[in-house]
């Protein structure tokens, strides 16, 4: 092959491996874990299609249950009126006009495979599961920094060092074929291709191939897409990139099936036998989780054991396991459709005409309860924004080098703002800062003792003294223990006041800058008028112990870091006199008396806290004061609200309340997180004051009568709006194919390396959501369905930024999500046909109360 | 072209894709030999899906990003075959011409 010909090749292959990626979701490392739609890069083809294109790749079933939807009918979730109005057409969100093609006959669906797997399909070997099981050892030892690798060496480099002393690589491949692995090139890139041709797969064939390695382990692949695609450039760590990642897996391939000088003749067969003893155990594994996909794909798509009228049972008689599955899932979305907009379909209250204060929450659902429970406390309004509160930063405490990218993942941060100790606070300061420093050695020394050869034995001896008590203390009395430790940290680091430095410098935003942002917060969530004398920005987190996955509960606008310190910084510049008077002048008249106050809501408590109440001007002390207490009695009822919903809380051996659970490090479900999320709606908060959602909706305040060109809809739609969907599918995904798309079981996550868990003692990271954050036992606490975007706004003005933004025509003629609309109070809702067609809402069934949307159906 | 004025000619390729796809073109254009690019954030127009907004205030990365490359005439058509690669599930426009520069040696 000539130089040109090489160089052509090489770039085919690059768009080859992008191709191949779309199939598989990046995955964030453990510290900001961020909810992601499985099948995101696959929107450009419908809802429908890309679950047939993830079924053939991924080999998911991508449909809930019949199990799950026989359980939903028993229990009247859904019912032949939702199962009668699909059947006839009649519901805008069920993409009606598919109703004659699901009566079509489907083209089959072919599994792909790589050439690992064929072969294995032809001599009974496993050489496809012995391929995982060591690029996967490799994978976490590259992470874990134990291959040792030089400051800019990729993983395929690193692993072509060590690979040729690897015995059970000599196991697998023998010794020539050890040597081999690391003998097919130094480029990552000529290796791919030189591995390909051996393998005899033809340029046409060559993304799909690349594909279904990818798939074989979405987990590795997902973090190396990301490391590839999303993490920033300056991103510390060892750098895993896809290239790289398909090197080494297809480097095993080529040796153990295609390399002739490895495997000449029939010793292929007889290497595969050797391979079938000594996997054995893995491939059990990996057989079993097949069986299981097996059971729920043949689950998924077949008849709903339930009785039926005739009629119903008739036309349902005739559809294909997939067409099925897409008649049950629309009939079930319709139902809570229903249910919704039936609570929705009134003429909105008034607002309270002077509140106390303005409280402005995130979005996320975990914030409606309170928010509803807040506005019955007294004279409170409330609004919804995301929670970086339009301010993309990367945050540095001001007692760690280390910065946090606090902004959604949609965003670079455009600037730096550091945390810094108020002047007049040097000598606490000094104090806190030894004590954080002390604690930190210590932790240092002890992981370093913890990890050594020898010395993690002494350690375990020598430490159990202390640690036996330790460990029955958290586990006896976690809250007791919490406490303790409070005290403690008070004790060695207490707390010195702070401000979020947000003056302007050369290094940060200039006032214009700063001004820009504030008026887009402010009109995007219609709070241009009417300012209450305190405005809270209130942020979100979630403290709970031992949780390799608490990122994912905190504020997901936020890159999975809490809240507090946007909230922090956005008050910091609603309060200053230049970036009020630059807002005076785009028309927004914030009075002098008015003062935005920073706080954060623990989503796993349901407390409030003020931040930074050093700074409250001395007029607003008695204002705070009482807002807090209404907050205190807010956040009690919400948690006693969600309390009821936490399983294992009645009897003998009940739990203890929310903030037990948040303290218990064997707690596995601290709290329910956005399980049940279901609807996103852009409206005044009117629209919504008094209904009980649930907390099952994200809210975004929205006025559509200050936005006559739509800008902060469109603002709205395609930044806060996707995101909710990423939330919502990941939960979708995760609960109709746990075996692929969820976490697993938390009582079996080992943590590899900091970037995710694994399942047991290795293979392939866990994507999704731990199986405890979706299931009740066997049971789905989640309620899988799409998205329903509720949106008060002129018909026209949506349909205008819809047409200008081509991921919202994907999302919403693809129906991966659906929406319903209305003008203004006095109009009924309408539903949003792919394509962009809208039809009036009516619900299936007008004689249904609506009981079950209060109870939270 | 007039000769007296001493360019050089080259090949000029300007794709339009997403925000989200800027990086693997700029992998492309570095595989294919090129020595640099030119991005320009946010543009609009109208194109086959209808128009397209610029600027979008909280995501960056589907907002379109115009990309510019020039590279000798003999390595472009490597690079239109991986762009064309690129494009076929995905939103953007490729645009190749004819290109003269004044230092070739910057391109080659």
């Amino acid at each position: 092959m000539s130089s040109d010909e090489r160089g052509s090749a090489r770039v085919r292959l690059l768009a080859h491996v992008e191709e191949a990626a779309r199939s598989i979701a990046p995955l964030w490392p453990l510290s900001t874990a961020i909810a992601v739609n499985p099948l995101w890069d696959l929107r450009q083809m419908p809802f429908h299609q890309a679950v047939r294109h993830a079924q053939q790749v991924l080999g998911i079933s991508g449909y809930p249950s019949s199990a799950l939807f026989a359980l939903a009918y028993a229990a009247g979730r859904v019912n032949v009126g939702d199962l009668r109005a699909v059947l006839d057409g009649g519901r805008g969100v069920a993409a009606c006009r598919d109703v004659q093609a699901w009566h079509e006959p489907e083209p089959g669906t072919r599994r792909l495979k790589t050439a690992a797997e064929r072969h294995d399909g032809i001599f009974g070997s496993q050489v496809a599961a012995s391929v995982d099981r060591e690029v996967a050892k490799w994978c976490a030892a590259y992470l874990a920094g134990i291959v040792p690798t030089g400051p800019t060496e990729g993983f395929y480099a690193a692993w072509r060092e060590v690979v040729v002393f690897d015995p059970s690589a000599r196991s697998l491949a023998g010794g020539v074929g050890r040597k081999r692995l690391a003998e097919l090139g130094a480029d990552p890139e000529n290796a791919i291709l030189t591995c390909l041709d051996l393998l005899g797969i033809s340029d046409e064939d060559r993304a799909t191939e690349l594909a279904r390695h990818l798939a074989r382990m979405p987990g590795w692949a997902g973090h190396a897409k990301w490391r590839s695609r999303w993490a920033a450039p300056d991103q510390p760590g060892p750098s895993l990139h896809l290239v790289d990642y398909l090197a080494v897996r297809l480097s095993y391939e080529a040796v153990l099936l295609a390399d002739e000088a490895v495997l000449p003749g029939s010793a292929r067969g007889h290497t595969a036998k050797r391979h079938r003893a000594r996997t054995a155990p893995h491939h059990r594994r990996t057989e079993g989780a097949a069986q299981a996909l097996d059971d729920h794909r043949a689950r998924a798509g077949g008849s709903v054991a339930v009785d039926l009228p005739d009629d119903v049972k008739r036309r349902l008689g005739g559809l294909s396991a997939t067409a099925l599955a897409k008649v049950w899932l629309a009939a079930y979305e319709g139902h809570y459709q229903d249910r919704l907009l039936g609570a929705l379909d009134r003429p909105p209250p008034e607002p309270p005409p002077h509140p106390q204060a303005q409280v402005v929450f995130c979005i996320d659902v975990r914030s409606e309860g309170l928010r509803r429970h807040l506005e019955g406390c007294g004279p409170y309004e409330t609004f919804g924004f995301a929670g970086f509160f339009a301010l993309p930063i990367r945050f540095s405490p001001w007692w760690s080098d280390e910065a946090m990218d606090l902004c959604p993942v949609l965003l670079r941060p455009t600037t730096r703002v550091a945390e810094r100790p108020v002047t007049s606070t040097g000598q606490a300061a000094s104090r806190e800062l030894a004590g954080r420093q002390a604690v930190a050695a210590a932790q240092r020394a002890f992981d370093a003792t913890r990890k050594g050869a020898l010395s993690q034995f002494l350690l375990a001896e020598a430490g159990g003294i202390i640690g036996g008590p330790i460990m029955v203390a958290k586990t006896l009395a976690p809250s007791w223990y919490q406490a303790v430790r409070r005290w403690a940290h008070q004790l060695i680091a207490p707390p010195a006041a702070t401000v979020v430095d947000v003056d302007p410098d050369a290094d940060a935003m200039s006032d214009d800058e700063r001004a820009l942002y504030a008026e887009a917060a402010l009109t995007t969530m219609g709070l241009t008028r009417g300012f209450a004398p305190l405005v809270v920005l209130c942020g979100h987190g979630s403290t709970t112990e031992n949780n390799p996955h608490a990122s994912s509960l905190d504020c997901g606008a936020c890159g999975g870091n809490r809240g507090g310190p946007s909230a922090r910084a956005a008050a910091a510049i609603l309060n200053r006199q230049a970036t009020r008077g630059l807002l005076a002048e785009r028309g927004i008249i914030v009075p002098a008396t008015t003062w935005f106050l920073a706080a954060e809501h623990d989503t796993a408590t349901d407390t409030v806290s003020v931040l930074d109440p050093h700074l409250v001007p001395e007029d607003h002390a008695d204002g705070v004061a009482t807002l807090q207490s209404a907050l205190d009695r807010a956040g009690a009822a919400t948690a006693a609200e969600r309390a009821s919903l936490l399983p294992g809380t009645e009897g003998r051996r009940r739990v203890t309340g929310p903030a037990g659970r948040a303290a218990d490090w064997a707690q596995v479900r601290p709290e329910w997180g956005l399980a049940r999320n279901a609807a996103f709606i852009v409206a005044p908060r009117s629209v919504s004051a008094g209904v009980d959602l649930g907390s099952r909706c994200f809210l975004h305040s929205y006025d559509a009568a200050t936005d006559p060109e739509g800008v902060a809809l469109e603002t709205i739609l395609t930044a806060p709006m996707v995101v909710a969907h990423w939330i919502n599918a990941q939960y979708y995904f995760s609960t109709v194919d746990p075996d692929v798309l969820s976490a697993g079981d938390k009582t079996a996550h080992n943590i590899v390396a900091g970037v995710g868990v694994v399942q047991g003692a290795g293979g392939d990271l866990r994507v999704g959501l731990p199986l405890q954050s979706l299931y009740d036992g066997d049971r789905a606490y989640h309620e899988p369905m799409r998205l329903l975007v509720v949106v008060e706004a002129p018909e026209m003005l949506l349909e205008a930024v819809i047409a200008r933004n081509p991921v919202l025509e994907e999302l919403f003629d693809g129906q991966w999500v659906h929406v319903a609309a209305r003008e203004g109070g006095h109009d009924h809702w309408k539903i949003r046909r792919a394509g962009g067609g809208w039809v009036h809402w009516t619900a299936a069934d007008a004689h249904t109360d609506t009981k079950e949307h209060t109870n939270r159906g | 072209m007039d000769e007296t004025w001493g360019l050089s000619q080259m090949t000029r390729i300007e794709v339009v894709v997403s925000g989200e796809d800027v990086a693997v073109a700029a992998d492309l254009f570095s595989e294919a030999g090129a020595r640099g690019f030119t991005a320009v954030s946010n543009v609009s127009g109208l194109g086959h899906g209808g128009h397209h907004q610029g600027r979008l205030l909280f995501n960056q990365r589907d907002a379109l990003a115009l990309l510019t490359v020039v590279l000798p005439a003999e390595r472009a058509g490597t690079l239109v075959e991986g762009l064309r690669s690129l494009l076929v599930n995905r939103s953007g426009v490729m645009l190749v011409s004819d290109t003269w520069v004044s230092r070739p040696e910057y391109f080659r």
